[in-house]
């Protein structure tokens, strides 16, 4: 008998405990009306302000969660797999491929195809086709981003150039006679650590990067425009590596890189960082290779998680967010551009260096939407790292890197 | 009978919470890893599990044809091989130097050599990449007041595995010191006054009485530096990211890139299951080792 009576002790304590350990987790979920956002970046400067006006509009508190990019897409799985997360997100352009195959997110067609706001027609289509997929849209463009090149005017100037290179084998001249100036001198910095930067010129060089699910890396267009990044590392006009400078070392004061491509976070750090003067640099569209300066287009899209239990209020965010005006003062916060075509009329957008971004977005594209481009970037790097470091054969890396894309994408 | 019983259940009862803790956060996740490795699990299983497919042991056979797999299992063979007996040997050392006095120079050198380890590796790291740093970093900046040519440290495939060593040599001198310096402090000093009586010299003493008394410390210093090492991450994490050539990558790194980056989680999981594997067989040995010792 007092055995029983320990063991019932015994038991129940223990699911006592089992209870307390299990149920810590459950509770919170119902109770509240607070919309939970995940931004990557720092939340606090670039939407805290649009979120207040929100919240005083509506009345629907919303709890904003910065995370770092670095740990933005770790993140994200873990929401996926647990299912458990926010209730509305930033997604990056390049993440949206996984997400929705992890059917992370809500399917919002209803919305987008009944609402001023939200029709595709508004946005950039580069934009536009980073949220569409199978027919059904998971996401709204939020901001929009592309590359250009960077140009130091006085450096251009003082070997005889009054304008930005408008080809390709202009880029090549004026690079070379800028490499000229002396040791340790270059004339533009070929990205060995961005792995859209390749593919990139491969298609202002006319090739198809996947066609119907065929990979088509080996090309001759592709090679071709390896072969041309890889003559001015070769030749040293660009180094081999990445230099690990500052911005102020690589092209402030005499520019030891005085041309490169980048995307529009480097304006507002050039005129903190560089001090320079405004006159002293400049961007313009990218130099045309031989059938288009086609961009690369990155950016952000807004989307619903699919598991929240808030979402027609989470909706209502994504309607707010979107509104011209919204994107406009996201845009002065943050120097993120406006995805919304109607609001590069506003004032705020007015500068000539902004409005090359502009022009640029006409020719620009997202790189392919495959749940495994994260993957095939990195292996690009990979297979691009000896002809970098070691003149390695290209067309024998490129059919190699060709062979093993598609027995990832087939997989 | 029925007091027997009670008293072989009541110990159980206290080591239960630990237990359930212990099942939940560590023996559950590797027996769930264990299954995930037989499947090609990726992004889109997550969601949805119906579409997760038993793919046998091909993500076992993939692994050991895949070149940068083989790779990484060199590059932490080679930082296990030179990490783990420098770290050893360089924390010994310092320890048996600072034990050697007890002023106020002893005692702040301690504190300097032991301040590496408790700050936080990725900052640590972050600031190495600025010494290291080819053109501005402190270190070529010295060379080249001395007329040496700018060594790549992080940007040669030959030396910046050894940069890496180097940085986590410096990190992992302290914690181990401190180990070995309390167990110096519990050698009895009659061993030390009857040794010199006997003529023994310093190294002589050092040789047949230091070391051996620090056989346990040796012994756990070493399997403790052992698994660290073979799960080398954090720094060709923050510093390289595996690169140049593929030159840093570690296994640990090379799971994480799988799984994390890539989204490949079952081939990922595989990876992680042969690194664990790895670090219980060269812990069984050490453990045999010792017992031989131990025994003789």
């Amino acid at each position: 008998m007092k055995k029983l009576k320990r063991t019932v002790l015994l038991v129940g304590s223990l699911l006592a405990l089992f209870l307390f350990l299990t149920g810590c987790g459950s509770n919170k979920a119902a109770a509240n009306k607070t919309l939970t956002f995940w931004y990557a970046g720092d939340g606090d400067t670039a939407v805290k302000p649009i979120i207040n006006k929100f919240t005083k509009e509506t009345g629907i508190s919303v709890k904003i969660q910065s995370i770092p990019w670095s740990q933005y897409n770790d993140k994200l799985l873990t929401a996926a797999s647990s299912k458990n997360g926010p209730d509305i997100m930033l997604m990056g352009t390049t993440q949206m491929a996984n997400f929705v195959s992890s059917k992370s997110l809500l399917d919002i067609s209803k919305y987008v195809k009944n609402d001023k706001t939200l029709n595709p027609n508004n946005y950039f289509s580069s934009s536009e086709k980073t949220t569409k997929f199978g027919g059904k849209y998971y996401a709204v463009p939020w901001y929009v981003e592309t590359r250009v090149l960077y140009y130091r005017k006085d450096i251009l100037q003082s070997v005889g150039y009054d304008h930005a290179p408008r080809t390709w084998s202009e880029l090549y001249e004026v690079a070379a006679k800028l490499a000229k100036r002396g040791k340790n001198m270059y004339g533009f910095n070929v990205d060995s650590s961005e792995p859209t930067f390749g593919f990139m010129f491969a298609r202002q060089n006319g090739a198809q990067l996947v066609t119907n699910g065929k990979t088509q890396f080996n090309s001759s267009e592709m090679v071709g425009s390896l072969k041309y990044l890889n003559s001015f590392i070769q030749n040293g006009l660009s180094p081999k590596q990445d230099q690990k400078l500052t911005i102020a070392q690589s092209f402030g004061g005499k520019a030891p890189i005085p041309m490169f491509i980048s995307g529009p976070w480097m304006l507002p750090t050039i005129e903190k960082e560089a001090g320079l003067k405004n006159s002293q640099w400049a961007v313009a569209e990218l130099p045309k290779g031989k059938t288009s300066n086609l961009s690369v287009t990155g950016g952000g899209n807004l989307a619903v998680f699919q598991y929240s239990k808030n979402k027609a209020n989470a909706v209502k965010l994504l309607k707010y967010l979107s509104k011209r005006e919204n994107q406009i003062t996201y845009y002065k916060n943050s120097n993120s551009m406006p995805t919304l075509k109607s609001a590069w009329t506003d004032s705020a957008l007015k500068n000539e260096k902004i409005q090359v971004f502009r022009r640029q977005l006409n020719n620009s594209e997202s790189m392919p939407l495959l749940k495994q481009w994260e993957e095939i970037g990195q292996n690009y790097l990979k297979a691009w790292e000896p002809v970098a470091l070691e003149n390695s054969d290209i067309q024998k890396a490129m059919n190699k890197f060709n062979k093993q894309t598609q027995q990832l994408i087939d997989k | 009978m029925q007091s027997n019983f009670l008293k072989k259940i009541v110990p159980y009862t206290f080591v239960f919470p630990a237990l359930l803790l212990l099942a939940i956060f560590s023996l559950v996740p590797i027996v769930i890893a264990l299954l995930i490795s037989f499947t090609g699990l990726d992004i889109t299983g997550l969601g949805d599990w119906s579409q997760i497919k038993f793919v046998g042991l091909s993500n076992y056979l993939q692994l050991f044809q895949d070149n940068a797999f083989l790779q990484s299992i060199l590059n932490t063979v080679v930082y296990v091989v030179v990490g783990v007996p420098l770290v050893i040997i360089v924390s010994l050392t310092i320890a048996i130097l600072i034990n050697s006095g007890r002023n106020s120079f002893f005692k702040m050198m301690r504190l300097v050599f032991y301040t590496p380890s408790i700050t936080n590796t990725v900052a640590v790291a972050v600031v190495w990449t600025y010494l290291y740093n080819p053109s501005l970093g402190l270190f070529n900046t010295l060379l080249a007041k001395v007329g040496i040519a700018p060594i790549g440290w992080l940007t040669d495939p030959n030396v910046a595995k050894l940069s890496l060593i180097i940085l986590a040599v410096w990190k992992a001198v302290g914690l181990n010191m401190l180990i070995f310096l309390a167990a110096l402090q519990g050698v009895p000093r009659s061993l030390y006054e009857a040794a010199e009586l006997d003529g023994a010299n310093y190294w002589e003493q050092t040789r047949h009485i230091t070391l051996p008394s620090l056989k346990f410390s040796i012994f756990f210093v070493t399997v403790t530096t052992l698994i660290a090492w073979f799960q080398f991450f954090d720094e060709p994490f923050v510093m390289t990211k595996g690169g140049p050539l593929n030159s840093t990558n570690s296994v640990a790194l090379f799971v994480y890139q799988n799984g994390f980056q890539n989204s490949n989680f079952g081939y990922a999981a595989a990876g992680s299951f042969v690194m664990f594997v790895a670090i219980i067989v060269a812990t069984i040995i050490q453990f045999k080792l010792q017992e031989k010792q131990r025994g003789e």
